[in-house]
């Protein structure tokens, strides 16, 4: 297997690191760049497992001159970048009658804006290599549209349309484009949950219990290999059969 | 600085390879227009493409639309852009 340079942005979260190690658990030769805003240490442990195949890198997805920096660090050191997954987000849920106007910014810019800058920022350099992997994380909130989820709803499904809209214009350079729809997934955005609370959810999941961050990124590192370069522009959930 | 007939079969077969596409560099007329009606029937897609391919095969950067659009307009346009870059270089 051909050695393979993978950015994910959002490393200091549970889910990053989790797709971080699928793809470092996946084969030897590839290195993973960590993109981290804030809480880096989380991401650092990350890189000290793998000293030689994973460093951390300073990356604000909603600023595009922070991108630019950050893949032209990479591309000096690597030469290219196989794969990106857009797994950087945050949610601020509340009814849209009492949103403060700053919430629906921030989460707008979290979710949809740094994933537009970054499949900008990797473009040209996966055109000019004719070859490229983009995975975006969404959420199954993009498809349920959930009361109290007006910002973060309306930014995944944006984040479902611009992956969709994308995966046509690239496809002919052999650049796949996709989207997973997580649903209920064992991370820090659980564990604000009380016992009641969570045994709610888990009643309303048909498996009866919520995913683990290995399962989601069992399908990101599937989506980004060799086998499944005819799939793009697709929308996978992976919600335990919620929808 | 190199021949000019030799600089535009070299554009050719960049643009053959790059873009794919289904006729020969030597069915590509050096005054071809690459866009529209009884031209080469490029689209916005491959405009992207060449603009890439034309930076990381000659050096040639198209840094907007306005000179994308009288860059990628045939075969003598692109030599002669790449031309005048090496020539001011």
């Amino acid at each position: 297997m051909n050695p393979r340079v993978i950015l994910v942005t959002g490393s200091n979260g549970g889910l990053g690191q989790a797709i971080a190690r699928a793809f470092l658990s996946e084969a030897p030769e590839n290195f993973v760049w960590l993109g981290v805003r804030s809480r880096r240490d989380a991401a650092e442990l990350v890189a000290k497992e793998f000293p030689e195949r994973a460093q951390c890198i300073d990356l604000d997805v909603t600023q595009p001159d922070s991108w630019q920096r950050a893949v032209e660090a990479i591309l000096a050191r690597h030469g290219r970048i196989d794969v990106l997954v857009n797994n950087a987000g945050k949610h601020e849920d509340g009814l849209l009658a009492t949103m403060p106007a700053n919430a629906w910014r921030e989460v707008i810019a979290t979710n949809l804006d740094s994933t537009f800058h970054g499949c900008q920022a990797v473009m040209k350099s996966m055109i000019a290599q004719r070859g490229g992997r983009i995975i975006n994380i969404a959420s199954l909130s993009a498809l349920l549209a959930p009361a109290g989820q007006t910002n973060y709803a309306a930014a995944k499904a944006g984040v479902v349309a611009l992956t969709q809209s994308l995966a046509k214009e690239v496809a002919r350079m052999n650049i796949t484009v996709n989207a997973v729809c997580p649903g209920y997934i064992e991370t820090e955005a659980l564990a604000a949950m009380g016992p009641e609370e969570r045994k709610g959810a888990q009643s309303r999941i048909p498996m009866r219990r919520f995913g683990k961050p290995g399962e989601v990124a069992a399908a990101v590192r599937f989506l980004a290999c060799a086998e499944a370069g005819y799939i793009t522009g697709s929308v996978l959930k992976i919600d335990g059969g919620i929808f | 600085m190199e021949d000019a007939q030799a600089l535009k079969e070299r554009i050719k077969a960049m643009m053959v390879e790059n873009l794919m596409l289904q006729v020969t560099a030597a069915e590509i007329a050096d005054d071809l227009p690459l866009f529209g009606p009884g031209g080469l029937g490029l689209d916005s897609v491959d405009a992207l493409q060449l603009v890439v391919a034309l930076d990381k095969t000659f050096g040639l950067k198209i840094p907007d639309p306005a000179t994308a659009k009288v860059v990628l307009q045939s075969v003598n346009a692109m030599a002669e852009a790449v031309q005048n870059k090496t020539a001011g270089a």
